[in-house]
């Protein structure tokens, strides 16, 4: 598997409830789901929260989250609060 | 009202974009359209619901004896007949639900927390009979003190909604508990050395009154429970598989034996994607064995469902003398009503998020009062935060002497520009609606005396997300498209216009319907702006697969490989002239063959649609002051907003002319009145005062249309970001006519008389 290193970025509300603070990360992976499982293994738990509770802007672009996603090599991965409007 | 449409790329389109005759017309002008309160059912038994006369006080007994022996009275229930919730928020952080919560606010149980706040309801024959019962539940109240204002709730001595809440989002936590349920912050860059480093610094505080969403139907149901355990609710809501969960949950029930029928909706702007009347319904007809109807009346719609929050807000903005914004501040206090979960949070993200600046810190307070739990409307925040921003920005343009268009253009972030809560952006669009208003005549058009001129611009996300849809073909070649997606502002015709665009069909051939939740895959709300660009995207996909059957069809008939078989123009065709000369099968064609081909042709498509791209828009109002009553007449409005593609110019065109009346009568007119015993005093559409057309101006409506790559069409959505601007433009034309800035909503002649009399500004 060719993979290429991400970066990994979460709000200081998911880092200071789930990681101790600890908001950037490098990630290698080829989808969200690489991404997800790779935080999860270094912080248990913390990727149901991600799935639950977060939308993620890969390179600005907004996504809902979804294991399938594609992440390009040397990306931008936000994790931000989950988008809903009226 | 007029419109015009705005750089329309060189795609070739027959059906998008066109304006087809709207398939709701007809049976909503002739009253064929059924609403939540139009169903009936035979042995239907009708609710009513007690609500609190007070403001804040502890329930000490409720005693149903009376009530529940009058003749004709089927049923009382309390909070006792529901079960309790686990107290957790859970789900998204902005929005997440408590149910804790959500089972207190249809039906209170230690506490009332707001006058309007449902204590009982009962089953009864008729509306009369369930009428009197009430009068005849006696509740023991032990009134307490309340606390309306969001500034007041949040002082050390406020009255406490609720004894043990601790502020989240604070470290370390507080000691003591508070009315402030949630801080929220989000920090860009070095906000010290950006204000250093400015050459001027305004800085603003300002309030804003809460404001309903204003639908016109009340909400209404009928659920009738059946000895089988099998709940069947008829309702309008933005998302009828948000009322299934919801009501499941408060019921205990599976979400599989709740089956809900999306009725017709009156208008929703948000208010209508949570739940007050469904679960009582439903927990009355489990008790009586007989369908139970409940409808509001406009004064429990006001005193007991969510309008949005009021706040108090202070923003601060440094800049070059150049034009160029070095730093900004932002602190959002919101009101939430009696629970927590205000839209603050978008408020701090969305507030700046159209500039390009360096340096930004933007903190939100979640904050509880003894008013109604606020729920989503129209962007929900986004308009509050940009009336304080905007306001401020005009502000700063006047100090430094720049146009308030040109100083925005040159502040616009673009694709790249950072946000302060982290990525970048990722889509342009906010430039060009700046430059469709710079290059309007209406901009440089003399202006008369006691007249004034305003700009503002706002951000809102849009969304994507969950949907599903089914594409059939019906045996004469029609096609039938149903969603999941309740249909609040013409996805009906947008979902049937995409699925003929993709087909290559008439857009007359095509039938678009709305599912009820056991008939298609779970489809979240039609709220955020999110139906034309997700549920678009799944009946698109619905359709590709429709068309990859039709060409294996086409083939079988053909005898020949499926590979060489294409559609083109609503036909199948031989891919090349290799085949023979074989003439093209029309959807008719293949239709009438379905059985020796292999039965009915249909497919369905699930989808959870990423890639969506935000809105902006542009705004600009023309007032006239009236110095003697402070009255202020609109007199003209323009709206420009980049919408991606417009898939019906004229629904699009309704959204952006819906969203600056609103914002006009939110600028203007509208507030909730109470008492020194907290109770509202003007609960019906004669006192709380929205805008009708005697009221409103010519609204110019400019589709600027830069196509999303992420949707088959470009759609961004269209419902919301029109509302977000319209406040601060409203503002900044009176502050141009009258040379006094208001910085507190609405702006009612007596604000506006004040302001006149007040004498020169600063």
């Amino acid at each position: 598997m060719n993979q290429a290193p991400a970066r990994v970025v979460l709000i200081s509300s998911f880092s200071g409830r789930y990681t101790g603070g600890v908001k950037e990360f490098e990630v290698e992976a080829n989808t969200l789901y690489d991404v997800i499982k790779a935080l999860d293994q270094r912080y248990p738990g913390l990727g149901e929260h991600l799935e639950e509770e977060t939308s993620v802007a890969i390179d600005g672009e907004l996504y809902e989250v979804g294991y399938a996603q594609a992440v390009r090599p040397g990306c931008e991965i936000f994790f931000i609060p989950k988008i809903e409007g009226g | 009202m007029s419109s015009n449409t705005m750089a329309r790329d060189e795609q070739t389109l027959k059906v998008v974009g066109t304006r087809p005759v709207r398939p709701d017309g007809v049976p909503k002008v002739t009253g064929l359209a059924r609403y939540g309160a139009d169903f009936s059912l035979p042995g239907m038994l009708w609710g009513s619901i007690l609500r609190s006369p007070h403001a804040h006080a502890r329930i000490r007994a409720i005693d149903t004896s009376k009530a529940c022996a009058l003749p004709g009275v089927k049923a009382v229930i309390t909070s006792a007949d529901f079960p309790e919730q686990k107290y957790e928020f859970v789900g998204p952080e902005r929005v997440a639900v408590n149910f804790w919560h959500m089972t207190r606010n249809i039906m209170a149980r230690e506490k009332v927390l707001y006058e309007g706040h449902a204590v009982a309801a009962v089953a009864a024959i008729n509306r009369s009979v369930a009428d009197a019962a009430l009068r005849l539940i006696e509740v023991e109240y032990e009134p307490l003190p309340h606390v309306i204002d969001v500034d007041a709730a949040m002082r050390p001595d406020a009255p406490l909604l609720f004894e043990d809440m601790i502020t989240r989002g604070v470290e370390p936590a507080p000691k003591q508990p508070s009315n402030v349920s949630k801080r929220i912050e989000f920090n860009l860059g070095d906000l010290d050395a950006g204000f250093a480093a400015a050459d001027e610094i305004v800085e603003m505080n300002f309030n804003t009154a809460p404001v309903h969403q204003g639908y016109i139907e009340p909400h209404a149901c009928l659920a009738r429970y059946d000895s089988d355990g099998q709940l069947e609710i008829w309702a309008a809501s933005q998302g009828h598989f948000v009322v299934r969960a919801f009501t499941a949950r408060l019921l205990d029930m599976n979400i599989g034996d709740v089956l809900v029928h999306p009725a017709e909706i009156g208008g929703g702007f948000g208010g209508k994607t949570v739940i007050y009347v469904e679960p009582l319904a439903a927990a009355l007809s489990r008790k009586t064995g007989h369908p139970v109807k409940i409808m509001m009346s406009r004064e429990d719609v006001f005193k007991a469902t969510g309008p949005t929050s009021g706040s108090s807000m202070t923003v601060k903005i440094g800049v070059k003398k150049d034009g160029r914004i070095v730093a900004a501040d932002g602190l959002f206090k919101f009101q939430a009503g009696a629970f927590p979960g205000s839209p603050v949070m978008n408020a701090t993200m969305c507030g700046f998020a159209p500039y390009n600046i360096p340096n930004v810190r933007s903190v939100g307070y979640d904050v509880v009062c003894n008013r109604p739990k606020s729920a989503a409307y129209r962007a929900p925040g986004s308009p509050i935060s940009a009336f304080a921003v905007e306001s401020t920005l005009d502000a700063v343009a006047a100090r430094i002497g720049m146009d308030p268009l040109q100083f925005r253009l040159l502040n616009a972030a673009k694709a790249g520009t950072p946000t302060a809560w982290g990525p970048k952006h990722a889509h342009e669009g906010y430039s060009a609606t700046l430059q469709a208003l710079l290059a309007h005549p209406a901009y440089r058009a003399p202006l008369g005396k006691n007249q004034g001129r305003g700009v503002a611009s706002g951000f809102w996300f849009n969304n994507g997300g969950e949907s599903s849809a089914t594409v059939h073909v019906n045996e004469d070649g029609s096609v039938v498209v149903a969603t999941g997606s309740m249909d609040i502002g013409g996805s009906r015709a947008s979902m049937a216009m995409m699925a003929a665009e993709t087909l290559g069909i008439a857009y007359d051939t095509v039938r678009s319907t709305v599912a009820d939740t056991g008939s298609i895959g779970y489809t979240h709300v039609t709220g955020g702006s999110r139906v034309t660009f997700a549920t678009g995207i799944a009946v698109v996909e619905a359709c590709r697969k429709v068309i990859v059957e039709l060409c294996a069809r086409a083939a079988m008939i053909w005898g020949v490989d499926r590979d060489a078989v294409v559609w083109r123009d609503g036909c199948a065709r031989p891919a090349d002239a290799n085949q023979g000369k074989l003439e093209p099968l029309s959807l008719k064609a293949i239709a009438a063959k379905r059985a020796v081909t292999g039965g009915p042709i249909g497919a369905e498509a699930s989808v959870n649609a990423g890639g969506f791209a935000p809105g902006f828009a542009s705004e600009l109002c023309d007032v006239e002051v009236d110095p003697e009553t402070g009255s202020v007449k609109v007199l003209r409005f323009i709206v420009a907003q980049d919408v991606g593609r417009a898939i019906h110019p004229s629904y699009v065109e309704g959204q952006l002319h819906g969203g600056v009346v609103q914002g006009i009568g939110w600028a203007l007119n509208e507030e909730y009145i109470y008492d020194a015993a907290g109770r509202l005093m003007n609960a019906g559409f004669l006192d709380y005062r929205i805008p009708v057309a005697s009221d409103l101006p010519m609204i110019e409506a400019i589709l600027v249309e830069v196509p999303n790559p992420n949707h088959p069409f470009g759609a961004k959505g269209a419902g919301e970001v029109n509302i977000v601007p319209a406040m601060a433009a409203v503002a900044n034309a009176i502050n141009h006519a009258i040379g006094r800035r208001l910085t507190e909503l609405p702006m009612s002649p007596p604000k506006v008389l004040a302001a006149i009399d007040s004498g020169p500004q600063r």
